[in-house]
């Protein structure tokens, strides 16, 4: 999970290691994630979302499809 | 609270405070436990995937957001030194402070520095990007390369 200057770089990036593209994410995106995960973290109650609240933080970012699905098999 | 709540919070609480991760001993003495039952609450913690271990099997390596060692991502708050797991953690260090903060860290491509402020209300204006290589499914398989 890696900070990009630019669609660019991250696209360079991927073709200097052969990996693949994956969908970007502003800083503000970041930043929804960021709060939904952590904010709570230093309390007694806190836990890690569960898969289905994950996939609601993720659509409610609009973050969506099989990549942000955490329990999706389509990647092996 | 239970004994897995009051290390989770020890160890959490330990890295809010120092940016530094506590050994098992100050855990252990902290809630007036001995060291092998902190290491049992470990992976019981880590199974809850909030914590994860170094190879040894009792220094903290992460207790999301905060890293237990140096990494290429620094966030300073109120003049602690704190360390995040990866770009994600980095921004998340504040969110979880519930404090202002500066990222330092850089573009993975071409090595520019990244100075990001983050304040209460989250990053200022950038077009700065994030991308993830590891799908969500499959972020807890290897969470250190993740």
């Amino acid at each position: 999970m890696l900070f990009f200057r630019s669609e660019e770089q991250v696209r360079d990036w991927c073709a200097a290691y052969d990996q693949p593209l994956r969908p970007l994410v502003t800083l503000d995106q970041l930043w929804g994630l960021a709060t939904t995960w952590y904010s709570t973290r230093l309390q007694e109650d806190s836990r890690r979302p569960k898969p289905d609240e994950m996939r609601e933080i993720f659509a409610g970012l609009g973050l969506e499809g099989d990549f942000w699905d955490p329990t999706s098999d389509s990647f092996g | 609270m239970d004994f897995d709540t009051q290390i989770k919070l020890v160890v959490y609480r330990q890295f809010a405070k120092t940016g530094q991760r506590p050994s098992t001993e100050s855990v252990a003495a902290r809630v007036g436990s001995d060291v092998e039952s902190v290491l049992d609450a470990y992976l019981r913690l880590r199974s809850q995937r909030v914590l994860s271990l170094e190879a040894d099997g009792s220094s903290i390596r992460m207790a999301p957001p905060f890293s237990g060692v140096p990494t290429q991502h620094a966030v300073i708050v109120d003049g602690t030194q704190y360390f995040a797991n990866c770009a994600w953690d980095a921004v998340a260090i504040p969110a979880a402070l519930h404090r202002s903060g500066i990222v330092y860290s850089r573009c993975e491509q071409s090595g520019e520095p990244l100075h990001l402020g983050v304040g209460l209300e989250g990053p200022e204006p950038s077009t700065w990007i994030f991308h993830c290589l590891v799908p969500a499914a499959k972020w807890w398989d290897d969470i250190v390369f993740t």
